[in-house]
């Protein structure tokens, strides 16, 4: 392997000597394998940034996107250990001749949850952070947190706990720390993950705006079909930690796998039209033609988490019946997971009533209302614990008091269905992300509830593996009916036969998609942006009939 | 990463230790709202894992600060105000297992776990002695007072709760530094 | 589960001291005492105390708990305190000649046992009830009265490294964090049949029932601990010097209050080593009290 060319300068480490015309960012045959791995995360990795460069680096999970980051951000090889070979320059100069603090004031990073960076319990002390730790005086401090704070036009949130902040003011407030060192380059890995699409909008236009005022930008997204909306510079695209394509953002779609990341529809019907069709055949609410039944019932509820609080839903009144796919949309805030704790009695209405098979959830536990509901959470870490799988999935049957040859056959069964046989016997907290997701739907399963319901499926997975869950998921037999939360429009299109839009914690909508989501005024009233997929799809909408997924959509129309 | 020092204190550890502090914290105050067992006078308090178990991973400055600060920010949240040696004494029950963390190899050994419980219990006798001890000289108490009365219900139900959880979090913790590869 | 912390502003006297004169007076006023048993003087450390209290403008609804729980813990503790010995800490009271109220031997297991109350106990009883009382209350209104956070930069300002001072700080951040996840995985076990109320089983059993609440918010925060650490690092935490941006400043009233302070820990001093007025005893008024002739 090449070793590093070690730059020898004779000049002071400062960057105001760096050479002034040298790109912001360069990077010569890049190979990092972390320490406890035998395989290079990242290999032959060779990219050029320039001034104001938007740059989207794209690839599935395990690609070795972040770890591409670290090397440019510095934490590998400084947190990191590792070996690392290659050169890498900054404005010219070596990173490796530069310390952590200068090169942080060239670098800034931006991560993926705003929650996980925030270190200060005011506004004004997160985005005074860095400044704070270089020491400078106090008196240079303040203008420039009050410069990063009103650049990002959040001044009124100055004083505020970061706490109380919503998820896209956390977001902005974690970028107006990095912007308050005056950083030239900024990595941003993922940052949309947890944002509704108005808001994931407002912040590509944002970064957007940032590049065309001289900052480079790295962003890492998912969401390529997104990103595409703001015109990034240029497309680095990665499989299996090695290069895939660089270069311009409409060369990407004749290389990417279409399968692995989110591609615009148009492009993707181009494609799948030289494919076999893939079948799809959803499984909720088969119960041998005996028609609809009713499963729960929510009647005019209206509730507040406190006497002292806003309500925060509004007379809400829907019925959901087997054979439903429910998908709830709606802008963050809105209310969506209140509403959904209400079905398992987790919340009881203020006023107004939620009935489970007729039955008010006022008199019922939760343990009770969990025989006939099961209620994904999003996080799989926060119910994980369990020395193996096994162990975690009998957790759930064994409280409602299964007798023990039951709790067996529903683990085996739930086990089998997830498939994750061959981790029958490992801790659950060892695996992966997508892997825990798994194992928290199965616990779940192993319940055998009538009526699913998952908030956020999919989010922090890619795009591969939340397909691919979603489809065993709903071709699942046992359920009633399913409902899930999503801030991802596709998904609620290509999945959902019935959609709920919440807004405001009213219900703005509720019918089938191709009813709710034609109404693209009232899409955009809850914040809620209209796709590529979606616009191709309404286009067809006469001959086909109904939504569907790019790869249909396809052969549906020859 | 393993550090070399066990009594550095970079980054990691000023993270590590407001987490533990924070979860002491809110564990603390949360059992007030949730029934525990108790027998007679002496109630279990689960959350004394957690410096017990910060100090076994993270070593012992980081223990010391999570039951030093975790015990003041418990008593912030609950109402009861400020008692400055027993804040101290909830640190040393985080230090002292601490003292045994250079020595981890993994967290799910027995041999290992054996020895975080007698540590951590070691330090539950030395962090309450300590506590009980300092009652003698600010609320004037005698030597069997502040055993039998402070010293005696407040050491059985640590121990025993150390006893039966630190196990159980040094397992799942074992599963998830096999995930982290600093 | 939404947290509160107890402070806020009043606009006191208090308010407005820089908290650094705050802990470093609480804690001269308290070194001054250790050594002193002497009831009077008690009694004037007792009403020292209690003016502190008055200058925060705490409501009796806000500190009830505390009140409760200062006052039940001195009775059980004095209480005991008089039965098993009567002495204090340094064994103050056995120099003094017992003058018996009321005594009782007990056969247990063919020891005897004699407890009994003198009228030394009882007076030495209200005096440590004074000391203890005087303690707690010179220490129990912090969490009311000093800003949560100004903490990081108060240790910081006091000569703590600034690592362990911002460890403070971040542990503040967190707290409302964890117990917004804390309260989601109760909920998301109890999504799984879990039933947090129930105890059941032997005393191990019922213990180890708590796994399901704490595993999952121990471990989800170490591994988010991982991206607070890097975010942290990625912006320079870390350097030999640190600025703080909430500002502290000593000012005229803050020289007073520390004045006080050291006032009264050397005037303990004087009455310790130059009146020679530590000892605990008891007045003769006291005795006429139980019709008793010392
Ligand atoms: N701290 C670490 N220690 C060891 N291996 C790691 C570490 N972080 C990542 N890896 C491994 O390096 C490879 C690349 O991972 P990386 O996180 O860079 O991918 P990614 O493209 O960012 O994925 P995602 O989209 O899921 O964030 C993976 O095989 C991963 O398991
Ligand atoms: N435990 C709570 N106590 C007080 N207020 C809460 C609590 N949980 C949520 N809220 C508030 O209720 C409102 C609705 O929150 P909810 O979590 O239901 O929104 P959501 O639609 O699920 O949003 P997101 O898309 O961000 O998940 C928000 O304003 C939120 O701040
Ligand atoms: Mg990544
Ligand atoms: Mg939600």
């Amino acid at each position: 392997m090449l070793d590093i060319i070690k730059h020898v300068h004779h000049t002071p480490r400062t960057l105001m000597t760096a050479e002034t015309n040298a790109l912001p960012l360069s990077i010569r045959d890049l190979k990092f394998t972390y320490r406890i791995r035998e395989q290079a995360a990242i290999e032959n990795i060779n990219l050029d940034l320039h001034p104001g460069e938007l740059m989207l680096v794209a690839g599935a999970s395990g690609s070795g996107k972040t770890t591409l980051m670290r090397c440019i951000n510095g934490l590998i090889p400084r947190s990191y250990r590792g070996k690392l070979e290659g050169d890498m320059r900054l404005f010219g100069q070596s990173l490796a001749d530069l310390t952590m603090a200068e090169l942080s004031q060239q670098v800034g990073t931006l991560l993926q949850d705003p929650e996980r960076q925030i270190v200060a319990s005011y506004v004004v002390n997160e985005v005074a952070f860095g400044l704070e730790n270089l020491g400078l005086p106090r008196e240079e401090i303040l203008p420039r947190v009050d410069e990063a704070l009103d650049y990002l036009n959040i001044g009124y949130l100055r004083d505020r706990e970061t706490f109380s902040l919503s998820g896209g003011e956390k977001q902005k407030v974690a970028l107006a720390g990095v912007l308050a060192m005056r950083p030239r380059i900024l990595i941003l890995d993922e940052p949309l993950a947890s944002l509704d699409p108005a808001s994931a909008f407002e912040a590509l236009e944002l970064f957007r705006h940032l590049a065309d005022e001289g900052i480079s930008i790295m962003l890492v997204e998912h969401r390529v079909d997104d990103v595409l909306a703001i015109k990034p510079d240029s497309v680095f695209y990665m499989e299996n930690g090695r290069e895939m394509y660089k270069g311009a953002p409409d060369g990407l779609m004749a290389v990417a796998d279409y399968h692995r990341i989110k591609l615009p529809a148009e492009y993707v019907l181009q494609r799948a039209r030289s494919e076999a069709p893939s079948v799809f055949t959803p499984a909720v609410g088969e119960n041998n033609g005996a028609g609809p039944q009713l499963l729960a019932q929510f009647k005019n509820v209206t509730f507040r988490y406190d006497k002292d609080l806003p309500n925060v839903l509004q007379d809400v009144s829907f019925d959901i019946h087997t054979g439903d796919i429910i998908a709830i949309l709606g802008p963050n805030g809105a209310g969506k997971s209140t509403l959904v704790k209400h079905a398992l009695g987790l919340l009881k209405p203020t006023s107004g009533e939620v009935l489970l098979q007729g039955e008010s959830t006022r008199t019922k536990t939760v343990a009770q209302a969990a025989h006939t509901v099961g209620y994904v959470f999003q996080n799989p870490g926060q119910m994980l614990f369990a020395p193996t799988v096994q162990e975690e999935l009998a957790f759930g049957p064994k409280n409602l008091r299964m007798d023990a040859a039951t709790v067996t056959t529903n683990v085996d069964w739930a086990i089998e269905t997830v498939n994750m046989e061959e981790y029958r016997e490992s801790p659950p907290l060892a695996l992966s992300y997508g892997q825990q997701k798994r194992v928290s739907i199965a616990a779940i399963l192993a319940m055998r509830s009538r009526l699913l319901m998952m908030d956020e499926p999919t989010a922090g997975q890619d795009y591969w593996n939340y397909r691919a869950f979603m489809d065993s998921i709903l071709q699942m037999p046992g359920f009633g009916a399913v409902i899930f939360i999503t801030h991802d429009v596709d998904l609620a299109l290509v999945y959902a036969n019935r959609i709920l839009l919440l807004a405001d914690g009213q219900l703005a909508a509720d019918g089938p998609p191709a009813k709710v989501m034609a109404d693209e005024a009232l899409l955009r009233r809850c914040r809620v942006l209209p796709t590529s997929l979606l616009h191709l799809n309404l286009k067809h909408l006469p001959q086909t009939g109904r939504l569907m997924r790019a790869e249909e959509l396809a052969h549906a129309i020859g | 990463m393993k550090d070399s020092n066990m009594w550095s204190f970079g980054t990691r550890q000023v993270v590590y230790a407001a987490i533990g502090a924070a979860l002491y914290g809110v564990f603390s105050w949360a059992t007030n709202f949730i029934p525990l067992p108790s027998v007679g006078n002496v109630t279990f308090r689960p959350a004394v894992v957690i410096p017990a178990f910060f100090g076994v991973a993270f070593g012992p400055l980081v223990g010391f600060l999570a039951g030093g600060i975790g015990n003041v920010l418990g008593d912030f949240l609950s109402g009861w105000g400020f008692f400055w040696n027993w804040s101290l004494g909830n640190g040393l029950m985080g230090l002292i297992p601490g003292l045994m963390a250079a020595s981890v190899v993994s967290f799910k050994d027995r041999g290992t776990i054996t020895k975080a419980i007698m540590y951590a219990i070691g330090g539950v006798v030395v962090g309450m002695l300590f506590a009980s001890l300092t009652e003698m000289f600010t609320s004037g108490i005698d030597i069997s007072t502040a055993l039998v009365g402070y010293f005696t219900p407040a050491a059985i139900g640590n121990a025993i709760v150390i006893a039966v959880l630190l196990p159980i979090v040094m397992v799942a913790y074992d599963a998830v530094a096999a995930r982290s590869g600093r | 589960m939404l947290v509160t912390w107890k402070y806020r502003p009043r606009g006191t006297f208090l308010d407005s001291l820089d908290p650094r004169s705050r802990w470093i007076t609480s804690f001269l006023i308290l070194f001054a005492m250790v050594p002193i048993w002497h009831p009077y003087v008690m009694v004037g450390y007792f009403c020292l105390s209690m003016t502190q209290f008055f200058l925060s403008r705490l409501t009796w609804q806000e500190t009830k708990r505390v009140w409760f729980f200062i006052i039940f813990l001195i009775v059980i503790v004095i209480g005991l305190n008089a039965i098993i010995t009567g002495r204090g800490g340094p064994g103050e009271i056995q120099r003094l000649e017992p003058h018996v109220l009321w005594e009782r031997s007990f056969n247990i297991l063919g020891a005897t046992w004699t407890p009994n109350i003198t009228v030394e106990k009882i007076g030495f009883g209200i005096t440590q009830m004074f000391r203890m009382m005087g303690t707690a209350v010179l220490f129990f209104i912090i969490p009311w009265t000093i800003d949560p956070s100004k903490y990081g930069v108060t240790f910081s300002g006091m000569g703590i490294p600034y690592r362990f001072a911002f460890s403070m700080d971040l542990a503040f951040r967190f707290v409302p964090t964890l117990a917004r996840d804390f309260a989601t995985t109760v909920d998301s076990q109890r999504a799984r049949g879990y039933e947090v109320e129930r105890l059941e089983g032997g005393l191990i059993t019922q213990i180890r029932r708590v796994a399901p609440l704490i595993v999952p918010v121990v471990m989800n925060a170490i591994v988010n601990g991982e991206d607070i650490t890097n975010a942290m690092d990625l912006r320079c935490f870390g350097q030999d010097k640190r600025t703080w941006i909430g500002k502290l400043q000593y000012r005229t009233r803050d020289y007073f209050w520390i004045g006080i302070g050291v006032a009264v820990f050397l005037g303990a001093l004087y009455l310790n080593w130059g009146l020679n007025l530590e000892n605990f005893f008891v007045p003769t008024w006291f005795y006429g009290l139980f019709g008793v002739v010392p």
